[in-house]
């Protein structure tokens, strides 16, 4: 469903991903971890369309490609990305924005808008995913939420827009356990056969909750290692030392790609 | 300038020949288009027929109102029916009827510069509002003044009048709206007076065509614990301004001003401010938001005036910024004049622009780039907008800012 092909991305001098392959299929959830600075948040910016990186290579989804496109038009194609840092928008209306936003990929494909009443039935539904109550829709998008209120509000909002493909970058960053455990409860009932995701972490932790079919580890823009949710165990134990500096060649004691033991 | 006090519209006129336009070098019009103020012309006004399209714009609001066209009142589209306990004249029949309250408008004005004289000697038909002691009325009054240049004299002056009485409360909206393909515009002139405990929600919302001026100067004197809330939303003219000179006279009042300003093309949006806190323990709160597209300039000058003796003063005052395209520019200036004890003043600006983070984050929702920035916009100015208790006009201020963005 989603191939992605030597993906480059740069700000100015500073290139950051230095040619990424991936390739996931429709249904599949995908672990990317690595160290800080290793380019996860920009792959997950690159594929939902941000401005200011001079971008190489290929993304397409479902064979479309999705470099070419805005952010609006990749979010009707099927893009979901859930924010490390939501942003706040004072002034504006939770419940109005999500309606615009669905509204809006509606329009966008061809169906019809859906109404007041309609919408406040699908948004009670995917409240009741994140546990969250009425008065989040009453409130403005993310102003004053917390950290995990932010986070929830995130997982809201794919649950609203029903993506074909999540790309959640650390989702799990600093959530206490109960609302770890809530996001993760949200995101896997929403793992379907036709809904692909991408969890970016930097931590094990929630591949405790959210069991990927595969894990990758993303150093210096590049994947160096692919495997089964064991890898993850490994880096756990191991941390990224192992591919940090090192050449991928002299390190025997990783696992092999798409390894299970 | 000439601050002399007047008696009377007639010793207004006489003044007339001595009055000097403001200048730039004057501080409070530094920003003012001097060009179009002076090719402004005053005179006695002249009744003309209000255009029928002009109706649709005008809010629908239920209940009494006065309408004027060219600073005189139309009694056909006027409606002076009112609950016990409320009183709505036109200004000329309240000048026979009601001495006292009209002579109050003009007696002992300061002649603050040549538009208040203009006004004092031409602005002799309006609205007077009176509301008895311990009244609520709940029903808002609308006064709607309409500008209509092209008779002898470009520029109608208009007169209101409000009082409310001890313990009562009221809402009044005043929309100053114009029409016609002649330059010239209205200027109004509107005297408030708050009775002990009592409290007033006053509104304006000035939205006159592109090629006409609007000058506004709302003077208000308040009495103990009283409360005022006014909302100024300045969103049309070729240059608007909008003065307020609050006077917090009795011990305990209130005041909270807050305002839009809202400016696209070439428009000078100008709000000149003084809240003056003359006794003791009294609050007020000023919360300006600008918004500022293509080569429109905004001005903020808000003073707060803490005089001696009004020890336990509380004021404050904020005035944030939005600019839209780099040729939009804003002005603001807070002053404080503090000579009394025991004083908290506090005050802010910000200017800023819109935030690409948050276009970004509500275009991966699918948003469009022109929606986004819209709905950003409207976060902003709706920080303004929300304040106004009735529904009709913060939809109508909600449309009428949604329109210049189709």
């Amino acid at each position: 469903m989603l191939h992605v092909e030597n993906l480059t991305a740069a700000i100015g001098d500073k290139q950051i991903l230095k040619g990424l392959d991936l390739d996931v299929g429709a249904g599949e959830v995908h672990a990317l971890m690595g160290p800080n600075g290793s380019g996860k948040s920009t792959f997950a910016h690159a594929l939902a369309g941000r401005d200011g990186y001079d971008i190489g290579g290929t993304a397409t989804l479902d064979g479309v490609d999705l470099l070419g496109m805005s952010p609006e038009a990749r979010a009707a194609a099927g893009i979901f990305m859930g924010f490390q840092y939501p942003v706040e928008i004072p002034g504006v209306n939770n419940m109005y924005f999500l309606r615009t936003a669905l509204n809006s990929v509606r329009r966008a494909r061809g169906e019809t808008e859906i109404g007041a009443r309609d919408f406040l039935a699908v948004a009670k539904e995917a409240m009741e995913l994140v546990e969250m109550k009425q008065d989040f829709l009453d409130r403005a998008v993310n102003a004053g939420f917390s950290g995990g209120e932010k986070k929830r509000n995130e997982i809201l909002q794919m649950a609203v827009m029903q993506p074909r493909l999540a790309v959640l970058d650390e989702t799990d960053s600093g959530l206490d356990i109960d609302a770890l455990r809530i996001i993760a409860g949200g995101v896997n009932a929403l793992r379907g056969p036709e809904r692909s995701m991408i969890v970016i972490t930097h931590y094990q932790r929630l591949l405790d909750y959210i069991t990927p079919d595969f894990v990758h580890v993303l150093v210096d823009g590049r994947i160096v290692q692919s495997g089964d949710r064991t890898l993850a165990l490994h880096l756990e134990d191991h941390g990224y030392a192992d591919y940090v500096d090192a050449d991928p060649s002299a390190s025997p004691e990783r696992p092999l790609a798409g390894a299970s033991s | 300038m000439s601050t002399a006090a007047v008696t009377s519209p007639l010793g207004a006129i006489e003044l007339l020949d001595s009055v000097i336009r403001p200048t730039k070098r004057n501080e409070t019009w530094r920003y003012a288009p001097h060009r179009q103020l002076d090719a402004l012309t005053f005179g006695p006004s002249v009744a003309v027929d209000l255009p029928a399209d002009l109706d649709e714009q005008i809010p629908a609001l239920d209940g009494p109102r006065v309408v004027i066209v060219n600073g005189v009142v139309d009694r056909d589209r006027s409606d002076f029916a009112t609950p016990d306990g409320l009183h709505v004249w036109s200004l000329a029949d309240a000048a026979e009827s009601q001495p006292g309250l009209a002579d109050r408008h003009v007696d002992g004005a300061e002649l603050v510069d040549a538009f208040t004289a203009y006004n004092l000697a031409y602005g002799t038909d309006g609205a007077v509002i009176v509301v008895d002691a311990g009244v609520d009325i709940a029903t808002p009054i609308h006064v709607v003044d309409v500008a209509l240049p092209g008779s002898v004299t470009n520029t109608s002056s208009t007169g209101v009048v409000i009082h409310i009485g001890a313990g009562s409360s009221a809402t009044v909206v005043e929309t100053r709206l114009g029409a016609g393909n002649d330059s010239g515009g209205s200027n109004v002139r509107t005297t408030i007076t708050l009775g002990d405990d009592a409290t007033l929600e006053h509104i304006v919302v000035q939205d006159l065509p592109a090629n006409q001026v609007h000058l506004s100067r709302v003077d208000t004197v308040q009495g103990a614990r009283s409360t005022l809330r006014t909302r100024s939303f300045n969103l049309g003219a070729s240059y608007g301004r909008l003065a307020y000179h609050v006077e917090l006279a009795g011990v305990g009042a209130h005041a909270e001003l807050s305002g839009l300003f809202f400016g696209a093309g070439e428009q000078t949006l100008d709000q000149q401010i003084t809240v003056v806190h003359r006794a003791k323990d009294c609050t007020s709160r000023q919360l300006f938001r600008g918004v500022l597209d293509d080569a429109s300039t905004g001005v903020f000058n808000g003073g707060i005036d803490v005089c001696p003796g009004a020890d336990g003063t509380d004021a404050e005052q904020s005035n944030d910024n939005l600019l839209l395209s780099n040729r939009a520019e804003v002005n603001t200036q807070p002053r404080l004049e503090i000579l009394a004890d025991e004083v908290a003043c506090k005050h802010g600006a910000t200017v800023g622009q819109l935030d690409d983070t948050a276009l970004y984050y509500l275009r991966t929702r699918g948003i469009n780039a022109e929606e986004a920035r819209r709905l950003l916009i409207n976060g902003f100015a709706d920080e303004v907008v929300d304040d106004v208790s009735i529904e009709t006009i913060r939809d109508w201020i909600t449309r009428r800012l949604g329109h210049d963005h189709d």
